[in-house]
């Protein structure tokens, strides 16, 4: 396989619009292209398992994170760059890949999954649920209106924008900090917003983070809150603090970047009964095991208290191989021809056939 | 040369109809998927760097109200985002 130069996304849509077969019966379903469904994806594909990749965008949210420096092997690599590496070697096996959104997760009399988007089913013996995160929002008042308006939940897409300009990172994670610290290569100055008392990222980011503060090109205030995002003419002109900063409340700004946390996209499990934790995070054993045998889970969308991508690659690899050693238990009857007549009763939605791989190893 | 001058506008004028542009800057993974797709389909597009285009930014806002990346403009049609969908259904009406 050729290594291409490029930091961006390379993989043509093309290469999606592949006709998963609805008349068969997958060994494992994965649902989600981040990285971790793709790692997934890989290590079925070289278990001989019969696999299909459902999801709505290639990469996930790693491929908003400009440089990723905590991924074994690679030393420093964009987020878009690590996703497309990990696509790569998942398509060198045979794998069946649909771009699509799932709509609903089901289990049928014979114990299989039935995986359905909005025009297709496909049945499987086994699933892995790695749907990932989105985004937290503040939930201040302004926040929903002035949303691409300043307000932003990608500083690494609308960064460039705001050249000279001064903008808010609210939040005090590594990743808030990371964002920072790239906001800080465009914008004048950086206001870090913190609800806690200190920031914490990584010792590196907060060594880089403490360099830019000494030049005056961010700022951190800790222990506040935004309570309003104000705007003028459409577009963010200030927020409201529930603190006073340098003696006034409203610190005028022209954009506001979001990276409070995530909220796990775990809905689709519930629905079957998978067991989730208070904060929506499906729980899973050593094995990425849920409590529903055959469904196994990983990454963001996990109750590992460690998210990386190297720990949610690691998860799906792990379900990768118990999906392998249930199925080879045949813990599940095969479908009746009268399961698999009312599949092809479906219309695929896409028409376009094309394989969807490279080479085939085993 | 009237009836050239006149041709060169009508020529000109479906140039114009026929122009997809693409505001985006050169980090945001979604403006490059967005190309990519765009590729992919054959449709020729100007790209608008607008991280480093201040006329652009504003040229931009002006016609999608708002700030964020990607904008593709089909002849006047603002999607705002990375939506494929939205884009080829856009495109079919083109044509």
């Amino acid at each position: 396989m050729t290594e291409k130069k490029s930091t961006l996304i390379e993989t043509p849509r093309e290469k999606y619009d592949f006709v998963p077969d609805e008349k068969i019966c997958y060994d494992v379903i994965i649902i989600g292209t981040g990285i971790v469904g793709w790692s997934a994806a890989m290590y079925t594909g070289r278990l001989g398992l019969k696999t299909l990749i459902i999801g709505e965008m290639p990469g996930g949210t790693i491929t908003q994170t400009h440089v990723v420096e905590n991924y074994p092997g690679f030393i420093s690599l964009s987020g878009p760059e690590l996703a497309q590496k990990v696509e790569n070697h998942a398509r060198d096996y045979d794998i069946d890949i649909l771009l699509g959104k799932v709509e609903k997760i089901e289990k049928n009399k014979s114990n299989l999954f039935v995986v359905l988007t909005k025009k297709q089913k496909f049945n499987s013996k086994t699933i892995i649920y790695a749907t990932g995160s989105k985004w937290k929002k503040l939930g201040v008042p302004g926040e929903k209106e002035l949303e691409n308006k300043g307000v932003s939940y990608c500083a690494l897409c609308d960064g460039p924008l705001y050249k000279g300009k001064e903008v808010a990172m609210v939040g005090g994670s590594d990743s808030a900090v990371k964002e920072s610290l790239l906001l800080s290569e465009y914008a004048n100055k950086v206001y870090i917003i913190y609800r806690g008392e200190k920031v914490h990222p990584e010792p590196i980011n907060l060594k880089r983070m403490e360099e830019k503060v000494e030049q005056g090109k961010i700022e951190v205030i800790n222990n506040t809150n935004i309570t309003e995002i104000k705007g003028s003419d459409g577009f963010v002109s200030s927020v409201v603090l529930d603190k006073p900063f340098e003696g006034k409340t409203e610190l005028s700004l022209y954009g506001v970047f979001v990276a409070i946390g995530h909220i796990p996209l775990s809905d689709l499990a519930k629905e079957i009964g998978v067991k989730i934790n208070a904060k929506g995070e499906i729980i899973i054993d050593r094995k990425a095991q849920t409590n529903v045998p055959g469904f196994y889970a990983s990454g963001d969308v996990a109750d590992t208290s460690f998210k990386q991508a190297i720990t949610g690659v690691g998860e799906g690899v792990a379900a990768a191989y118990n999906a392998y050693e249930y199925v080879n238990k045949g813990n599940y009857v095969m479908p009746t021809n009268s399961e698999m007549n009312e599949n092809k009763k479906i219309t695929p939605l896409i028409r376009t056939k094309t394989k969807s791989k490279t080479a085939k190893k085993k | 040369m009237k009836t050239k001058k006149s041709k060169e506008k009508t020529d000109l004028k479906k140039e114009k109809e026929k122009t997809v542009i693409v505001y985006s800057t050169s980090t945001c993974p979604w403006c490059e998927k967005t190309k990519d797709f765009l590729n992919e389909k054959g449709i020729q597009f100007k790209n608008v760097n607008v991280g480093e285009d201040k006329a652009a930014t504003q040229e931009m806002i002006k016609l999608s109200g708002q700030m964020g990346v990607p904008v593709i403009d089909i002849n006047g049609t603002i999607i705002v985002g990375y939506d494929p969908d939205r884009i080829e259904m856009v495109l079919a009406k083109r044509k």
